[in-house]
């Protein structure tokens, strides 16, 4: 008898797009809604941004990270509900929230424990810092990550990249001394931005569409807008 | 190659000169190349006085789209229209050679869709079989049977055809290996699915003009929103008797949804090495008139 | 790796208002390897006209080679004075392309490596520019086209930066600025570029400073 699934793969690509951008005092972090395989798409209102933590109690702080994940759903899915239940660990351990660089750091632990089975998903990280600065975190699937100023992941990440690299070319991270990778934009100027390049991503990129989801963080706390995209 | 001494460009048909070449790429590991395609809803339907085809107009190249408005219903007679889907170069030629070719123009003038039709399906690979240089047998041979293992044994058109003739309103579908089917609705493409669920849910004989274009429009955009390889706007082209209406970008259900009202600058200016300016003479032209000159 | 691949390359052409640009990226390179840093990708047919060969450099020189018309009866260059001769005046852009289209899809089955982009004024100086996948499927757009390694990245700036009806200033910017961050996010092209701006009355040409890396 000839073996029957020999092509059958455990992966799947559920497409989307991510995008985070830092600034001196807020985090802009954006993802489309839409989530497909092949030439179909199975919903228009998936949210590829995931808060991280369970709120649980009236006296707890605001959020300051989350995570834009693209790739495939089911194992974007598995990585927060491990990420979130560390996270009340530590929360019940420490009595506070994890700070946004050491969730950074987690998440790239609990990528690199799957070192050979990865999960397949693409994820940008994005929050305040211990200072109340911006910061965004990029990743591949298996753990290796950077602080950045913007970044962008997911199927259209090569039609965005170079727009963003052009408005808002951050100082190389060799220069001595460091110098902050944070955008000069205002929280506003960020959010067009944002808006711009999804529309854009959205004409040439079959994957990205219907919605786009944008979530601001900023001292004030959580904000979240929308944008309808393109249905097709 | 050719035994004339002066090289003249060839009269038409395929040259396989490089086969051979890239063959051996592909064997040395080198991923073969894709083509453009066009992913595709392409649907047409039977009225009470004609024919009418619709297709969506987004051309994809993998998960990119490579033209947003690109036209796939084709020109083939003044009573046929085609609607082509596939890779983008093969429907194109398909529907191009067939109106040069002799048999189909010439059963159209007669008035013969039906016989005209399937004139073409199979002449399109047996063309592209014979037109090689026939005194090199063996390397055609060769090329044929390479051409045959390969995936590239057909021209990868999938057609759906439609027409009025003296019979009355045809439609037909050609499927990429050259079968044909007569059917009074027909749906091709990657969004075909998508748009035979409406034409099985509310197709019926004897349609108004407006009922069918609408049915069309509804298929089309079906396909359109449902099928990623399907996208942006609606073409629909009418075919009745001595009539027919093209109705380009007949619907535009996807704008652009965000242009920034700030628009934006460039933060750095382009660095320039090197500048060369090349005024153009304007283009004198001779007017003929006045007398002739003496011989 | 696709052939495509090989010598890498970035492409992009634009209409403006009675003006079009064409521009392309200047490394060729054997891989990750490169070999020169002046290459010439767009070559001119005649002066409102212009075309642009990504790809495989062997094949896309091939196709357009100017100075050595002895065997190549399929060269473009070589039809264009074929038909030059016959006509007593130039090629219209889209019949040029119909050229190319006819020329690339005569190998559909040995296909040339690569992928032209043409730009040209046509009757009245009105702008054409067009692509074609590498057996000729003409892809005809209003705004800009693109092709080569960086035709992902391309697409995405162009989409971003891309006004219509710019002047030939305006436009020269927003091109090169579209092709210098497309390539600097693509490893096989980039080390500056070459465009040419093309109004009723001239054609500027422009060598640009990009990274060297």
């Amino acid at each position: 008898m000839t073996k029957q699934h020999a092509n059958w793969s455990p992966y799947d690509n559920n497409g989307g797009s991510c995008v985070a951008i830092a600034g001196a005092d807020y985090c802009v972090i954006a993802a489309d809604t839409r989530m497909s395989t092949g030439y179909n798409i199975l919903t228009r209102e998936y949210s590829k941004i995931s808060k991280l933590s369970i709120v649980h109690s009236a006296l707890q702080m605001h959020d300051k990270c989350v995570m834009a994940s693209s790739g495939f759903q089911a194992d974007v899915k598995a990585l927060q509900k491990n990420l979130s239940a560390r996270h009340l660990i530590y929360q019940h351990q420490h009595n506070k929230q994890m700070s946004c660089p050491a969730m950074a750091q987690l998440l790239s632990n609990t990528l690199y424990y799957k070192r050979f089975f990865p999960y397949y998903s693409f994820n940008v990280l994005g929050g305040l810092d211990n200072e109340g600065k911006g910061c965004v975190f990029t990743y591949d699937a298996v753990g290796s990550y950077e602080r950045v100023g913007y970044s962008s992941q997911g199927s259209g990440s090569t039609l965005i990249m170079p727009f963003l690299d052009n408005q808002l070319k951050s100082p190389s991270p060799l220069l001595l001394p460091a110098q902050d990778a944070v955008t000069p934009l205002s929280e506003s100027e960020a959010v067009d931005l944002v808006k711009t390049v999804f529309a854009s991503a959205t004409e040439r990129d079959i994957y990205t569409g219907d919605k786009l989801e944008i979530v601001i963080l900023n001292a004030s706390g959580i904000r979240r807008e929308y944008l309808e995209l393109r249905k097709d | 190659m050719s035994k004339s001494t002066v090289d003249l460009p060839p009269k038409g048909g395929f040259s396989f000169d490089l086969c051979r070449r890239n063959d051996m790429l592909e064997k040395k590991g080198l991923k073969p190349q894709s083509f453009l395609k066009t992913g595709t809803t392409i649907v047409g339907l039977i009225f009470q006085d004609g024919v009418i085809l619709g297709a969506d107009t987004r051309a994809t190249e993998g998960p990119i789209v490579a033209d947003k408005n690109c036209e796939k219903i084709h020109y083939m007679a003044p009573n046929i229209y085609c609607c082509g889907a596939g890779t983008a170069a093969d429907t194109e030629a398909v529907t191009v050679e067939a109106f040069e070719n002799e048999k189909f123009v010439l059963y159209c003038r007669h008035g013969q869709l039906t016989a005209a039709i399937t004139s073409l399906p199979y002449r399109s690979r047996i063309k592209s079989c014979y037109s090689t240089d026939t005194s090199e047998e063996t390397s055609f041979q060769a090329e044929f049977h390479n051409f045959q293992l390969n995936y590239q044994g057909y021209v990868q058109a999938a057609l759906v055809l439609g027409g009025v003739d003296v019979t009355g309103p045809h439609l037909h579908t050609i499927y990429p290996h050259g079968s044909t089917d007569s059917l009074p609705f027909a749906t091709m493409g990657s969004g075909s699915l998508a748009a035979m669920s409406l034409f099985e849910s509310k197709y019926k004989e004897g349609l108004t003009r407006d009922e069918g274009i609408k049915l069309v429009v509804e298929a089309i955009c079906a396909g359109i929103f449902n099928d990623l390889g399907s996208g942006s706007n609606v073409d629909v082209c009418v075919i009745t008797k001595g009539h027919k209406d093209y109705l380009r970008n007949h619907l535009l259900p996807n704008p652009r949804t965000y242009v920034n009202p700030n628009g934006f600058t460039f933060p750095k200016k382009t660095e320039v090495l090197l500048t060369k300016i090349t005024p153009l003479k304007e283009k004198v032209e001779v007017i003929e008139g006045g007398d002739a000159m003496e011989e | 790796m696709s052939i495509f691949e090989y010598n890498g390359s970035a492409l992009v052409a634009m209409v403006g208002k009675n003006c079009f640009a064409i521009a392309s990226d200047r490394r060729l390179g054997v891989q990750l390897q490169t070999i020169a840093t002046d290459f010439q990708r767009i070559s001119k047919i005649h002066d409102k006209l212009f075309i642009g060969l990504s790809g495989l450099a062997t094949d896309a020189q091939t196709l357009y080679e100017t100075n050595t018309i002895t065997s190549g009866y399929q060269r473009l260059v070589f039809r264009h004075k074929l038909y030059q001769l016959r006509e007593e005046r130039d090629m219209k852009p889209e019949t040029f392309a119909s050229l190319v289209s006819a020329i690339l899809y005569e190998k559909r089955f040995g296909p040339y490596f690569c992928q032209p982009v043409i730009a040209g004024l046509g009757d009245e100086d009105k702008p054409f520019i067009c692509t074609m996948d590498s057996i000729g499927a003409k892809e005809l757009a209003k705004d800009f086209v693109v092709a080569g390694t960086a035709s992902e990245s391309l697409y995405g700036a162009c989409e971003s930066m891309f006004k219509p009806d710019m002047e030939a200033d305006e436009l020269f910017e927003t091109i090169s600025q579209a092709l210098l961050s497309s390539v600097d996010r693509d490893c096989l092209s980039g080390w500056g570029g070459h465009v040419y701006v093309v109004t009723p009355t001239e054609v500027k040409e422009r060598i640009l400073k990009g990274r060297m890396d």
